[in-house]
């Protein structure tokens, strides 16, 4: 039981399949979230993400499978009876009510007092810092300010779990990196188990304890976000999440150790667990640059031509021609070298920062 | 497009009319000719007439009534469409509206038939034993108006109640539960809010074609449900007293305004809707046993509003094939006698032309003038834009009877003769402004740089209109048009009025019936009915169409 007490939600082989669908919408889910942990569930559209959280929050029912929370079977329990809060997609708010009584109307729902659920709800307002519009009507707020109504409604019972369902999506980048800033410390304090459904991997990634990465109604890979940057699990995880150069490597056995061969180049230090063609992942940010005639010092090299350069502020992608293949390294944009294209450039890389996949 | 055709239409068939209405109930008689001498003497008869009063509580009350039972059964009927079936929902929408293109007679006709002594209730009751006699209860009362009223509110009801539930965004409702908000409290806290202003209208159109109609209490009201309108009408008929009757109409007007503004008051709600998707009804999980029967009680109790609406068409269609002249059970063997009768009777081929003549000619000048309209307002052409396009549709909210003595003042006072002229006149008045409603709404849901992109690729404004606009908005105008010529092809309130010696199909079939019935009744009655269901089918293949192909594009 103490492993129980430990957990806030269980999610436990859950299958679901829609009507009329050809394949599932979620395929054997399970997985746990601890009290008061920042849980992200990470996915392209239509990985089955958005489908999993009504799941949780109680308005899909799953065709197998269980929903636990703390311990005690919630499959059947409607939303309205469930611990949970939404903060929606699309907001939701109700727009024939103020942001007050929007904010109030969990607590009205629950039997408050009037006075007290006006304070409360004040109070909540004030923690997003939407204390001076509580008289407002929706539509006569910014989608950012409606974006923290939508939270405080939320957070305003104090649930153990919260469900954002791509709360940031429809805000510009400035106000997304704000929130980000302003959701990671209200989940501090408040101490409630937040889970996080998103496609941004930006946002995933710099937020969470732990990511569920999800493709195709599965989850892909499940860990810390240092663990899915730096050491996908599979070709998807590798691709989705961050900016991977994929290369097709052909592994070969030589004098009884399995070489990497790229471009009939044998790469030193890359491990491949058999032989064959295979796929390896590198990060933009893990490839340098550096003049053709300087030593490897023991790094995987290539040699090729600078195609095209794009500049995005802190760093430039360059994009290297080597044979066949197209390489893009991300360098500094500060750095002293010039990149203009028809340059001859040596592309490096260190072994340890390579993923290989076998098909 | 210049502003002035606008500014022309609203004074010569809204301010002029309507203010003619006004001085005329100031004016007096002698000897069966109007007097130009101000007087308040119809006021004054108004309010010593204690009858009267009695007769304008009465007639709202009615009107009110219904539309308050039509409210009520159309509201969960609309529900049930809106938010709980799922696929086949335009059926269901379709199946509500089109009585309202089956002629307003031939509604109130078969309610008749129903009710009357030898009618189907009563033979129904007395065969089954339930009664020893038939009774006269049924028809030519107060009760039987307002049954007959209820029924012509439901699908105004519906239509608006309909059109506000399936725009509340399901998120709403799903934030709501989330929030511990049950299903019952859900309703009274999002949902019924968010739909009462629809309500309102809803109720207020209902009211609004009611509370003018001098045809249903003449044929089923008898003495105890004589109404207001019969009045009106007859002050612009036997009685021949204009004044009293404006004065009247007056009063009407009046309180039909200080009626709708409380229920539009009752009605208004805060906020703006914002959410961009539509209903999507919640999947349901594993139905349980108990869930099935309880959606099959659901779908039983939904089906009843439709067998009220359906029945007396049938029941008509039915007796239209009946041997006997007596409309009641069991029927006597089929024919087609009636039909027969019908083509061998050239008073009513010459009315059936004379409408099909008034029907094109409404529709033209309609759309026309409302295609002209609805790009001068909604490329600013017209200063007020908004003000203009409330006035113009003004006679659509004007009580029948009293837009039908309106417009006699109007066309008298330029001496239009009764007839073909008349008709048209009287009709577009409010025929043009429910076609440039169509067609506006249409404009506004289009891309705004679609004219900007044609200017732009160097077309000049006619070339845009001819090869971009217009194309964009064809399904609007020709469903406008179809819909026009129903309204124009059914009418009878207003047209009885301007059509003098020359009547139009309903208005000769309205003469027909004040002088006995006859079966072949029933036998127009299932053409008209045949005809306009076959119009809706056309009109709504032309827009789907159109509409496939820009799904297609």
């Amino acid at each position: 039981m103490e492993k129980a007490s430990r957990t806030i939600l269980a999610v436990a082989g859950v299958d679901k399949t829609f009507e009329g669908a050809t394949r599932p919408a979620l395929d054997r889910i399970s997985f746990s979230v601890e009290p008061g942990e920042f849980f992200s569930i990470l996915g392209p559209s239509g990985s089955g993400k958005t489908t999993l959280l009504r799941m949780i929050a109680g308005f899909e029912r799953p065709d197998v499978g269980r929903i636990i929370m703390d311990g005690e079977d919630i499959t059947d329990v409607p939303p309205f009876r469930r611990d949970v809060r939404t903060v929606f997609q699309s907001y939701a708010l109700f727009p024939h009510m103020s942001v007050l009584e929007n904010v109030a109307y969990p607590l009205r729902m629950a039997g408050a007092r009037k006075s007290e659920r006006l304070a409360k709800a004040r109070e909540c307002l004030e923690l997003v810092s939407m204390g001076d519009f509580a008289q407002r009507l929706p539509h006569q707020l910014s989608g950012g300010q409606r974006q923290r109504v939508a939270l405080a409604r939320a957070i305003v019972c104090r649930p153990r779990i919260l469900l954002l369902d791509e709360p940031l999506g429809a805000l510009d980048l400035r106000l997304r990196q704000q929130m980000q800033h302003m959701l990671v410390s209200l989940q501090k304090d408040l101490d409630i188990a937040f889970i996080y459904v998103t496609h941004d991997q930006g946002e995933a990634l710099s937020m969470s304890d732990r990511v569920a990465v999800m493709s195709e109604g599965r989850i892909s890979q499940l860990g810390t976000p240092r663990e899915i940057y730096f050491d996908p699990s599979s070709e998807f995880v590798a691709q989705f999440v961050g900016r991977s150069n994929l290369l097709p490597i052909e592994c070969v056995d030589r004098n009884g150790a399995i070489t990497a061969l790229l471009e009939g180049k044998p790469l030193s230090g890359i491990a491949a667990p058999r032989t064959g063609p295979a796929r390896m992942a590198i990060r933009f940010e893990c490839v340098r640059l550096d003049a053709p005639d300087r030593p490897a010092d023991g790094a995987c090299s290539i040699d090729g031509t600078v195609k095209d350069v794009l500049f995005l502020g802190n760093a430039l992608e360059v994009n290297v021609r080597c044979g066949g293949l197209n390489i893009i390294a991300a360098v500094p944009a500060a750095s002293e070298e010039r990149f203009t294209p028809g340059k001859q450039v040596r592309v490096l890389f260190d072994a340890n920062n390579a993923t290989v996949f076998h098909g | 497009m210049m502003g002035w055709p606008v500014y022309a239409w609203f004074v010569a068939l809204v301010l002029v009319p309507n203010l003619l209405l006004v001085g005329a109930s100031f004016l007096r008689t002698r000897s069966g000719r109007i007097v130009f001498e101000p007087t308040v003497a119809s006021y004054a008869r108004l309010w010593d007439s204690h009858s009267f009063q009695y007769l304008l509580l009465k007639t709202l009350g009615t009107s009110f009534g219904a539309a308050l039972l039509g409210c009520l059964i159309a509201y969960p009927m609309a529900y049930y469409a809106a938010r709980v079936v799922r696929g086949n929902r335009s059926i269901l929408v379709l199946l509500v509206i089109i009585p309202l293109w089956i002629s307003l007679l031939m509604r109130v006709f078969a309610w008749r038939m129903i009710l009357g002594q030898s009618g189907i209730l009563n033979t129904f009751l007395v065969t089954t034993g339930i009664l020893a006699e038939p009774s006269e209860a049924f028809l030519y009362t107060g009760f039987s108006v307002l049954l007959t009223y209820t029924y012509i509110s439901i699908p105004y009801a519906f239509i608006s109640i309909f059109t506000a539930l399936e725009k509340i965004p399901h998120s709403l409702v799903e934030a709501s539960q989330d929030s511990g908000a049950s299903g019952w409290r859900t309703f009274r806290h999002v949902i019924w809010p968010l739909s009462r202003p629809s309500v309102a209208i809803g109720f207020s159109l209902a009211f609004l074609m009611t509370v003018g109609d001098y045809i249903t209490p003449s044929m089923v009201g008898g003495i105890d449900g004589t109404m207001i309108g019969m009045v009106i009408a007859s002050q612009f008929g036997i009685a021949n007293n204009w004044p009293y009757g404006s004065a009247i109409a007056v009063c009407l007007l009046v309180s039909v305004g200080v009626v709708l503004a409380l229920v539009m008051w009752f009605g208004q709600s805060k906020g703006v809707l914002t959410g961009d998707e539509g209903a999507q009804p919640a999947s349901s999980g594993p139905q349980t046993q108990g869930g099935r029967l309880l959606r099959m009680l659901a779908n039983i109790a939904f089906a009843i509003p439709y067998l009220f609406l359906y029945a007396p068409l049938a029941i008509m269609v039915l007796m239209s094939f009946n041997e006997s002249k007596v409309q009641a059970f069991p029927l006597q063997g089929m024919t087609l006698q009636w039909y027969r009768e019908l083509g061998e009777n050239a008073a009513m081929l010459d009315a059936v032309q004379r409408s099909l003549i008034v029907g094109f000619l409404v529709v033209l000048v309609s759309t026309v003038a409302a295609i002209g309209f609805a790009f001068a307002i909604h490329y600013g052409r017209v200063k007020q834009a908004r003000f203009f396009e409330f006035a113009l549709a003004i006679p659509v909210a004007i009580p029948g009877v009293v837009l039908g003595i309106v417009m006699v003042l109007a066309t008298q006072l330029v001496q239009i003769p009764s007839g073909v002229a008349r008709i048209v006149i009287g009709q577009s008045s409010f025929v043009m402004p429910v076609i440039l409603m169509i067609i506006l709404a249409r404009l506004r849901r289009l891309d705004a740089a679609l004219l900007e992109a044609s200017m732009d690729s160097g077309a000049n404004h006619w070339q845009s209109f001819v090869h971009v606009l217009f194309p964009s908005i064809r399904g609007a105008v020709i469903g406008g048009a179809l819909l026009g010529f129903t309204l124009s092809a059914d009418e009878v309130m207003v047209t009885l009025f301007l059509s003098g010696t020359a009547p139009t199909l309903p208005v000769w079939v309205w003469n027909q019936m004040r002088f006995g019935f006859t079966p072949s009744v029933n036998a127009i009655f299932t053409l008209v009915g045949v005809g306009s269901l076959l119009a809706i089918i056309i009109c709504n293949r032309l827009v789907f169409r159109s509409q496939a192909r820009r799904a297609e594009a």
